[in-house]
């Protein structure tokens, strides 16, 4: 042991740089930490290498204008090729958890036996996961869901479905001397969330793992079946734009933990078994549909815990795509992307902002005939995300648009809009019809994506899976994948203890082969 | 024809010019009661031009590609029957060509109305001086952490 390492920002790595260590780690969020903190405590010597910028508390200021550009993939542009679905991903040390909204569930049992019965996914039962979603959780400081949380948005949603049965369910949240300022999103100014970089990463940091900051991984160098270095651009921060070169040379492995976009991308682009016809395909995003009410009085829904209370009563639909309902953060940037239209009709809708409520419906995709999206990467490293709305995900966003009107309208809200462009106004129950007649697709609706999966699935058949149900990759034997690209579908679930879980079961694995 | 404020990082004066007259149309809205500032007062186009000049370069590319589109007569012409380039059209002709856009049947069009409208919509709703007007009282004061000076 050589004492703790450090996080090295790319400003003060120099313009050629060559190390070597046991394990490269590509990605700082709850995948790479994970898969981090697991082989540093097993002795071995590792290198994280993260894109995006290294910030804490003393940064995070809670402005949308500086947070969006600053903490998330292309700097807060990310969507679909067409802009039809806007992608809301981290891109900061700590990736996806310095801005998720700190929502906690374990993997559904259900989704589990669906990739072991239809994905060829074996031993990753409950039982196997369970005792890495404990550590995780004991991490995290995960506890059970606290009625203290819920601000008058999410109260809302949890009123509504009480009243009509659906059973709303109190969200256990990632967070230590949380003051529920509302701000998860932009990163939490007290770093009271636990994050990835206040948590796992920290701890490989203390085993001796070093993390370069502002490093883009942009190749792979492979040979005999084995990658042997992973290489870098060293970004100028200010500029977004390559200014020297890392080169980490990985005695042992490399673990990919780039998410669900930047992982099979970066497989693409490197041309590291990306033969399968696999990589890049069955990319989900559990489709986000909005919907925004007016109440009487203030709810305030910039404030507070950001994400209480969710309801699971449309999760399994029988045949047809089921989905779940929480609730986002009412802050002005975000309700201005969402509202539709633009001029006189957009700024009186922003002008009630204080009485605006929203709920969200997450599409549950890749459970049934819906093939998701996929992910290409061009040469030169612009990534391209495709995803056609099947059939099945339209009539579930239609179904699911419906409901939330119906319980906004039982909760109390004065009237109801839709996000459609332009948007429809419901103000009873008998309007709801009109929300199947008006026209549903790409860009007449808006849609967002905060969970990002799939795209290099796991499973035993390297016809149809790109890793092992451990993570290894199906044609290098040193190489693994850490992060929501091992999902073979949507998971019904916000992902990050998934994610966290899958990484450390791996690691663990890893670790004991030696 | 609208100036930019400094440097430009991406855009050419020319598609600038284009980004701040659809910006201006975009927020605040003919009709917003006097003290909300226009896109110009908080320069709008020029935060979305150092915005686009740090995405991958052929989006940037692509950006400044849409912003010729918009202003080409030709295709004011094709949706809402004007030929004149949007930056010397009227307003209410200017809205009636991003509202052209917007509900098209042509999927490439909605998705250039999209661009423009987000990236106006986020930079002004991201400015402070916002804030008041829409009811937002800004971030709160935050509790100093057990154990800071």
């Amino acid at each position: 042991m050589s004492g703790p390492g450090r996080i090295i920002p790319g400003a003060e790595i120099a313009d050629t740089t060559a190390v070597e260590v046991d394990f490269a780690i590509v990605g700082s969020g709850a995948g790479g930490s994970a898969a981090a903190a697991v082989l540093a405590a097993a002795g071995a010597k590792v290198a994280v290498l993260e894109e995006g910028g290294h910030y804490t508390r003393r940064d995070f200021n809670m402005q949308e204008g500086w947070a969006y550009p600053t903490l998330y993939q292309e700097h807060g542009n990310r969507s679909t090729e067409d802009l039809s679905i806007m992608i809301l991903q981290g891109r900061s040390v700590g990736g996806g958890t310095t801005v998720n909204w700190t929502s906690s569930f374990r993997t559904p049992e259900r989704t589990l036996a669906l990739w072991s019965s239809r994905h060829a996914v074996s031993g990753l039962g409950a039982a196997t996961l369970a005792p890495h979603f404990e550590a995780v959780e004991k991490r995290l400081n995960v506890g059970p869901g606290n009625p203290d949380d819920v601000n008058t948005n999410n109260r809302k949603l949890q009123e509504g479905a009480a009243r009509l049965g659906w059973q709303p369910e109190l969200i256990r949240r990632s967070v230590q001397g949380c003051a529920r300022l509302g701000y998860c999103g932009l990163g939490c100014p007290l770093d009271a969330k636990r994050t990835s970089r206040t948590t796992f990463l920290a701890d490989a940091v203390a085993a001796g793992a070093t993390v370069y900051s502002d490093c883009r991984v942009t190749l792979l160098e492979s040979d005999a079946g084995r990658v042997r270095a992973v290489i870098a651009e060293v970004l100028d921060r200010d500029l977004d734009r390559p200014r020297g070169r890392l080169a980490v040379h990985a005695r042992r492995g490399v673990v990919l933990a780039g998410g669900a976009i930047n992982t099979p991308a970066l497989l693409q682009r490197a041309r590291v078994g990306s033969d399968s016809g696999v990589l890049g395909r069955r990319t989900f995003l559990h489709p986000t549909v909005p919907i925004v009410s007016f109440h009487d009085q203030p709810v305030e829904g910039f404030y507070g815990a950001p994400q209480s209370v969710s309801v699971h009563h449309f999760a399994d639909r029988g045949d047809r795509v089921g989905y779940f309902f929480e609730t986002p953060p009412v802050q002005p940037m975000l309700a201005a992307l969402a509202m539709t239209g633009f001029g006189d009709s957009h700024r009186r809708l922003m002008e009630r902002l204080p009485y605006a409520q929203s709920t969200i419906a997450l599409l549950i995709d890749g459970h049934h005939d819906d093939p998701g999206g996929d992910v290409r990467a061009d040469s030169d490293g612009r990534v391209r995300i495709r995803y056609p709305l099947h059939q099945a995900l339209r009539e579930a966003a239609v179904s699911a648009i419906t409901d939330m009107a119906r319980l906004l309208l039982v909760a109390g809200a004065r009237e109801v809009w839709t996000l459609h462009d332009p948007p429809l106004l419901l103000r009873s129950e008998a309007d709801l019809g009109h929300i199947a007649a008006a026209p549903f697709g790409p860009n007449r609706h808006t849609m967002f994506s905060a969970h990002q999966m799939g795209g290099a699935p796991m499973g035993d058949d390297p016809a149809r899976a790109v890793v092992t149900s451990r993570g290894r990759h199906h044609q290098v034997e040193n190489l693994w994948i850490a992060d929501g690209s091992i999902f073979p579908t949507g998971l019904g679930v916000n992902p990050q203890l998934s994610v966290y879980a899958h990484a450390r079961l791996f690691a663990t694995e890893i670790a004991r082969a030696g | 024809m609208r100036a930019p404020r400094g440097a430009l990082r991406l855009l050419s004066p020319a598609e600038y010019s284009v980004l701040a007259a659809v910006a201006a149309r975009i927020v605040p809205g003919s009709g917003a009661p006097a003290g909300w500032p226009s896109a110009d007062a908080l320069d709008c186009a020029g935060k979305i031009d150092a915005l686009m000049a740090r995405v991958h370069p052929d989006v940037g590319h692509d950006f400044r590609r849409l912003l010729r589109l918009i202003e080409s007569g030709l295709g004011g012409a094709l949706l809402a029957g004007s030929p004149r380039p949007f930056t010397r059209a009227a307003p209410d002709q200017q809205d009636a060509r991003l509202e052209a856009w917007r509900t098209s049947r042509l999927a490439l069009l909605r998705s250039g109305y999209q661009a423009v409208k987000r990236l106006a919509h986020a930079t002004y709703y991201a400015s402070p001086e916002t804030y008041a007007l829409v009811g937002y009282p800004g971030p709160p004061d935050v509790p100093q952490p057990p154990g800071t000076p």
